[in-house]
């Protein structure tokens, strides 16, 4: 009779379709990058610099958080790199180091860890630097393909904790495509918006790069698809009829698609699997709402940025959109 | 009509393996030295055993009558000698009898015959009555006794029989072996089940794998009623009876549009297979067409194999690895684990696997439940795994049945499949029910 040793006694199923989390990180951080390579390129040290310190202290926290957390989930790697494609690139490095210790304390472990958040730790770590160094936020942008860039960091990158830059943020500043327009300064050349040459976040500012990582990571069914498609072609149809009404005061279609963040909230961030709904029909929902509230917050809260904020909005939709989506079972009473 | 939308959601697309020449051979398994048959082999009451140690049988002789309406008769699987009757658990607290016989050697082992029936010439009560005493029970896995089946189904008034030709299992080839070996029998099985419940034609519906095989069965056939074919894109757990009759029912028939899922009935291509063969020679239910499986075996493929056979003995047949990592009764999606291999074969079974460890990679650690909500995409019943999953790892049973309809969870295991933190979700589901049951015949015997 076979087997020398015993049996061991698994339940079904003995197959297992091969999905793994660590696996759709991974997938997630290859489609990001292209723009990051980007990001370092046009803005220099000073990009590289910010995506480090922010990945760095992120899993930093994360091990100071749950000492027995596995970091090779990659979860941490991944709100790290976010938060560090999210801001601006000359921000104070020991700002970043901050954000990210609130990213992954507040954001993550506060709310239970992996699986528990209810808003995207990285857009946390964003909105607390946004509310607590306003300044800094608002104007530590870098012109891109600036010289001098790959050999010196900003000064104001290297400022010390809790004192006021040692040399003023350059003359970029506020100069980001959509502040520029919401002041009446006129729109970039749209190429240069979509291809990111551009004053921007890290990350945010290549929209083709995004593009393209975002459908890739459709491709590999990391991400619901049907969330992107929903969130842009609402913000799309929306900023269509907007700029129809007035164009003056709106930016055009493509201007709309292409800037502050849009790309990489939409494809990277509204995806996140535990934020957005459970079910297809909620994913449709829940696309519609963000970008409804995308296009609501740039044009009317005075607002550049209103990605941010629709995203958070977005994410607290989720359990309700869960709530009304429930699947229903089918129904019973077939005779075999 | 294949890309139509099923008619029911989820399910997932498994690999299986390409279907080959091998997969049409059946091998006969030698007799175990000792064949062990439980009374209790199939759902319902169990037939009371009509021998005594120390009878000599011969192969296909009764050995156990069935009395309740719900019983069917076990015949011997083997001529010789029965060495005793036995008990043993029957893993629901309770004993049941089992008869020992010991094949005897160097016997030809020719079957008994009785009475050979005709569908053409015999009556639908004698062939319904026929069907009961040849012993055979639901070959697709659900052991239910066919003539009671049948009977419901007559009762009820049924418009459609469907013959269930989806193999289920990767790695389990009985649908080509039986379509390329057992043309005659699955044709006359489906005409007497079609006579039973007045129904002419009947409907075979199988994947896309099978459908050549299928055409080529046909194609040999002079029969004046050949089955419908319906060829449905692979996708698990289509072969469920339940799902089966809820997509032919939503996209029709050929000939016939959408109808009612409870106009139609449904027997699985071995069953029908094994009524036919066993009418028409008048023979009893002595063995049945199996698959053995795995990375665990060298001689891997399909057998027919004598009822009562241990577990362990058909493997070694199999050339079984000295090293096995675990045995399954039935197949990689929803077979169960055996702790020991001298478990006899009983009726009903669809095939073992055996997986080598060394090959086997454990998954990983599971994680936390990411919300990501494919399990709930890929769940065919529409059921919410991904919150019973939470509920069962706070031990909220009550609230899994009562908010999430626990109970009608059928332990496919599509949504253990795609959970990418590897959640034992079905494991976790499985015994939920169990407490759950427990619970509600604990409080029905606190009433009484
Ligand atoms: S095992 Fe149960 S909950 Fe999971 S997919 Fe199948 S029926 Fe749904
Ligand atoms: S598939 Fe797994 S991780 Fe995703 S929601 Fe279901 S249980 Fe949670």
């Amino acid at each position: 009779m076979p087997s020398a040793r015993p049996l061991r006694l698994v339940a079904a199923p003995h197959l297992h379709g091969g999905s793994a989390v660590p696996q759709w990180m991974l997938h997630t951080v290859i489609a990001l990058l292209p723009v990051t390579l980007l990001a370092v390129v046009l803005f220099g040290l000073a990009a590289l610099a910010t995506i480090v310190v922010a990945v760095l202290a992120c899993l930093l926290a994360e091990r100071a958080c749950a000492p027995r957390s596995r970091l090779d989930d990659g979860s941490a790697m991944l709100t790290g790199l976010l938060l560090g494609l999210s801001l601006p690139p000359a921000l104070p490095l020991w700002m970043v180091a901050v954000g990210a210790f609130i990213a992954i304390g507040v954001g993550k472990h506060l709310f239970g860890g992996l699986g528990g958040p209810v808003f995207h730790p990285a857009l946390v770590g964003r909105v607390f630097l946004q509310a607590a160094f306003p300044t800094a936020m608002a104007q530590a942008w870098v012109a891109p393909l600036a010289s001098g860039r790959v050999s010196e960091l900003p000064a104001t990158s290297l400022a010390l904790p809790l004192l006021s830059p040692a040399a003023p943020y350059e003359a970029m500043s506020g100069a980001t495509p959509l502040t520029a327009l919401k002041a009446g300064e006129g729109s970039a050349a749209l190429a240069d918006l979509w291809l990111g040459l551009v004053a921007g976040s890290v990350g945010e500012t290549s929209a083709v790069l995004l593009l393209l990582g975002g459908l890739y990571l459709a491709f590999k069914r990391v991400i619901d698809w049907r969330i992107p498609t929903a969130l842009l072609g609402t913000v799309a149809v929306l900023s269509a009829i907007l700029h129809g009404l007035d164009a003056e005061r709106h930016p055009g279609m493509l201007t709309a698609l292409a800037s502050g963040g849009l790309m990489l909230g939409a494809w990277f961030f509204a995806t996140d699997p535990g934020l957005s709904p459970m079910t297809r029909r909620g994913a449709w929902i829940y696309g519609l709402a963000i970008g409804a509230l995308v296009v609501l917050m740039r044009q009317f809260s005075g607002h550049a940025e209103g990605v941010v904020y629709a995203l958070l909005l977005g994410s607290a939709l989720t359990p309700h959109i869960d709530r009304w989506t429930r699947p229903r079972p089918l129904p019973e009473g077939v005779e075999r | 009509m294949i890309g139509q939308r099923p008619a029911f959601p989820g399910g997932i697309k498994l690999a299986m393996p390409p279907r080959v020449d091998a997969d049409t051979v059946v091998r006969q398994m030698p007799f175990a030295p000792l064949l062990r048959l439980p009374l209790k082999q199939h759902a319902g009451a169990a037939p009371v055993a009509v021998v005594r140690a120390g009878d000599e049988v011969l192969r296909g002789q009764l050995l156990a009558r069935a009395e309740a309406d719900t019983a069917v008769p076990l015949h011997a699987p083997a001529s010789g000698r029965v060495l005793g009757i036995g008990k043993q658990s029957d893993g629901a607290g309770g004993t049941v009898g089992v008869i020992e016989l010991a094949p005897l050697p160097g016997d030809t082992q020719e079957p008994t015959r009785g009475r050979a029936f005709d569908p053409d010439r015999d009556d639908a009560d004698e062939l319904l009555a026929a069907i009961r005493e040849t012993g055979i029970v639901g070959l697709g896995g659900q052991g239910e006794p066919t003539h009671l089946r049948l009977a419901r189904a007559r009762q009820r008034g049924t418009r459609f029989l469907v013959i269930n030709g989806i193999e289920g299992e990767p790695g389990f080839a009985r649908v080509p072996a039986l379509l390329a070996r057992h043309g005659a029998d699955v044709l006359i099985g489906a005409r007497c089940l079609g006579k039973v419940l007045g129904l002419r034609q009947p409907v075979l519906a199988l994947e896309e794998p099978d459908a050549a095989a299928a055409r080529a069965m046909l194609a040999e056939s002079s029969d004046r009623t050949l089955p419908i074919l319906e060829v449905l894109p692979p996708r698990y757990p289509q072969g469920a009876a339940e799902l089966l009759l809820r997509t032919l029912a939503g996209r029709g028939i050929e000939g016939c549009p959408a109808f009612s899922a409870d106009q139609a009935v449904v027997f699985s291509l071995a069953t029908v297979a094994e009524i036919g063969r066993l009418l028409r020679h008048g023979l009893t239910m002595t063995d049945q067409l199996i698959t053995l499986a795995g990375d665990g075996l060298r001689e891997a493929g399909n057998y027919r194999v004598p009822l009562g056979t241990p577990v362990g003995f058909a493997l070694a047949q199999a050339g079984a690895l000295a090293e096995l990592d675990r045995v399954l009764v039935g197949g990689p999606m929803r077979g169960r684990a055996l702790g020991s291999l001298d478990r006899p074969m009983v009726k009903g079974a669809t095939g073992f696997v055996a997986l080598a460890g060394n090959q086997q990679a454990r998954l990983p650690e599971a994680m936390a439940c990411i919300r990501c909500g494919d399990c709930v995409a890929a769940c065919p019943l529409q059921l919410h795994p991904a919150e019973m999953g939470l509920l069962a790892r706070r031990g909220e049973v009550q609230a899994m049945v009562d908010h999430w309809h626990l109970e009608r969870c059928f332990e496919c295991g599509c949504c253990a499949y795609v959970c990418p933190s590897h959640i034992p979700l079905v494991q976790m589901f499985a015994s939920a029910k169990g407490q759950w049951r427990r619970a509600q015949a604990s409080a029905a015997e606190g009433a009484a």
